[in-house]
């Protein structure tokens, strides 16, 4: 049994994963912040703190209430921000120690790659990563992942997050804006800009938000930059696919639960006889479950860090990551 | 023109365009035709296809005024958003590379950096220069293709981001000796678009390979 703790972000989870790479418990409480601001650093980590006991209790209880002894503990050790990571890798650490088990610690890009590779059954995908801190194309060569293309500015996630922020609609963003891009309908043009197999996220932002204190329609803004913005990473990734030639095609992270962009991939994935492996919505955003999956497969591999060595990251690339346990079997 | 009733045969198909072969006249011509994508909304995807149709008709007649070797234009359909060119023999840099020795490797880096200094130089960029945008006669001259994403500028941004696609495509695909193959590429470039631009272009390609996500250092 590997026990997994996210705290990166906003997401304090604890979740246990079980040697045939089932998830036997997930738990996880996400921290809100008021509509029309963002996730302060120092607010979200104090949240953190808060929940951290009762998540990772129920985490490692079973329905009768006895508890399960984890054999493996891994902890999300970066990217993200600061005062959060610290919070998860000090309940690791503890854990750790008191319990006498090792320690692993977890890149939170590769584990989402992981757990939607996992459940969605891919091998050796293009692997397309969605969130608020990473919007990347990735293949795995070698030992790593590899970045064929990413985004040269803010994440998917940011834009649509910090829209939402400005139209004050709730967080997280991507729900928000694709609810109202469902009542939108004409297209207004905003900028497109792809690079090569990169995209640039910031002038449609700049422009989005423009056009919205100029009392644009709510509703067509919203479609018209998730149209946008989907299509311009739709096309890197058909860019990537065609290069690369990949079999399969993954999709994950936080803003791989929209569904049109879910279609939008998918669709790309078809036209170039690729199959399509998108992971499930209820494993799309930051979970404990994607740490003790990733943790398992490194554990497996050998990979573990001791106490006194075991820093966070806050800026960590994912292909400066070992990853040797794909293709998956 | 109209492209639509030419007898044609399927030769490669991209990620944006299908390319087909035919024969008008005394040429062999290319008809670069870009299609429809399921996965984009129809206005944008008529906009898209159409804007970059016409751009790449101009960027490639600018170019060979700039003296580049790019292949020339036979016709226009913007009805079907297509382009006949003429066709070009040879292979893509991407596979000659691979059964390259060093040496010859960097003399086709050196010569391709010449043509995109000359690009350059007239005022265009490539915007999507990757080894496979690079065809290689029989003769071993370069021929830069696919100007589907090149616009006017002569920012240095915009010539950067040129250097950067070319060498992450070179450390992508080409695991030998990358920085011995861009210094070659650099020399060639040099040549054609003169020190001062050179070194400007190249500082600028190694800022936006740094622009990427969560680098420790900036």
């Amino acid at each position: 049994m590997c026990l997994g703790i996210e705290s990166t972000a906003h997401t304090f989870g604890a979740s246990l994963v079980d040697g045939q790479d089932r998830i036997v418990t997930n738990v996880n409480s996400t921290y809100r912040p008021p509509v029309g601001v963002g996730i302060h650093p120092r607010k979200a980590s104090e949240h953190l703190a808060n929940v951290a006991d009762d998540i990772v209790r129920s985490a490692l209880s079973r329905h009768d209430g006895s508890s399960i002894d984890p054999d493996v503990i891994a902890y999300a050790a970066g990217p993200g921000l600061g005062p959060c990571l610290r919070i998860g890798a000090t309940v690791g650490r503890a854990l750790s120690s008191f319990l006498k088990k090792p320690l692993v610690p977890v890149h939170h890009g590769v584990a989402h790659l992981d757990i939607a590779m996992s459940i969605a059954k891919a091998r050796d995908p293009l692997a397309v990563l969605v969130s608020g801190g990473h919007t990347s194309i990735l293949v795995h060569t070698g030992r790593r992942w590899r970045v064929y293309g990413e985004t040269q500015d803010i994440t998917l996630g940011n834009l649509l997050d910090m829209f939402a922020r400005e139209a004050k609609l709730p967080s997280p963003g991507g729900l928000s804006v694709g609810r109202e891009a469902m009542k939108g309908e004409s297209l207004i043009k905003l900028p497109y800009t792809v690079k090569g197999n990169d995209v640039a996220y910031s002038g449609l932002l700049t422009a989005a938000a423009s056009s919205l204190r100029r009392q644009g329609n709510l509703a067509d803004l919203c479609f018209s930059l998730q149209e946008t913005a989907f299509s311009m990473l739709s096309e890197a990734v058909e860019r990537s696919l065609v290069q690369t030639r990949r079999s399969e095609v993954l999709l994950a992270g936080g803003v791989a639960a929209s569904a049109r962009l879910r279609q939008m991939i998918g669709l790309v994935a078809e036209d170039h006889g690729a199959s399509f492996h998108p992971v499930p919505v209820e494993y799309s955003g930051d979970c404990g479950a994607q740490i003790a999956c990733s943790g398992r497969l490194a554990f497996e591999s050998g990979i573990t860090v001791k106490t006194s060595d075991s820093f966070v990251t806050p800026r960590w690339r994912m292909d400066e990551v070992d990853v040797p346990w794909i293709p998956r079997t | 023109m109209d492209t639509s009733n030419l007898a044609s045969i399927p030769l490669y198909r991209g990620a944006e365009a299908d390319l087909s072969l035919t024969t008008i006249g005394p040429w062999k011509v290319v008809v670069k035709r870009r299609v429809r994508k399921e996965y984009r909304n129809p206005t944008l995807d008529e906009q898209i296809r159409h804007a970059r149709t016409i751009s790449e008709a101009s960027r490639l007649h600018e170019a060979k005024t700039a003296g580049a070797r790019v292949p020339s234009i036979v016709g226009v359909d913007l009805e079907n958003n297509a382009i006949a060119m003429t066709h070009l023999d040879g292979r893509v840099a991407r596979e000659c590379l691979d059964d390259m020795g060093i040496n010859e490797a960097r003399k086709l880096l050196r010569s391709i950096g010449e043509q995109i200094g000359l690009l350059h130089t007239g005022g265009i960029v490539h915007g999507d220069l990757t080894t496979s945008n690079v065809i290689v006669s029989p003769s071993g001259a370069p021929f830069i293709v696919d100007f589907g994403m090149s616009r006017r500028s002569i920012e240095p941004e915009d010539r950067g981001v040129d250097l950067h696609l070319l060498q992450r495509s070179i450390v992508a695909s080409h695991s030998k000796n990358p920085s011995s193959m861009m210094n070659a590429m650099i020399r060639g470039y040099e040549q054609t678009a003169g020190k001062k631009v050179a070194s400007s272009t190249w500082r600028k390609a190694r800022d936006i390979a740094r622009r990427g996500r969560y680098f420790a250092i900036r």
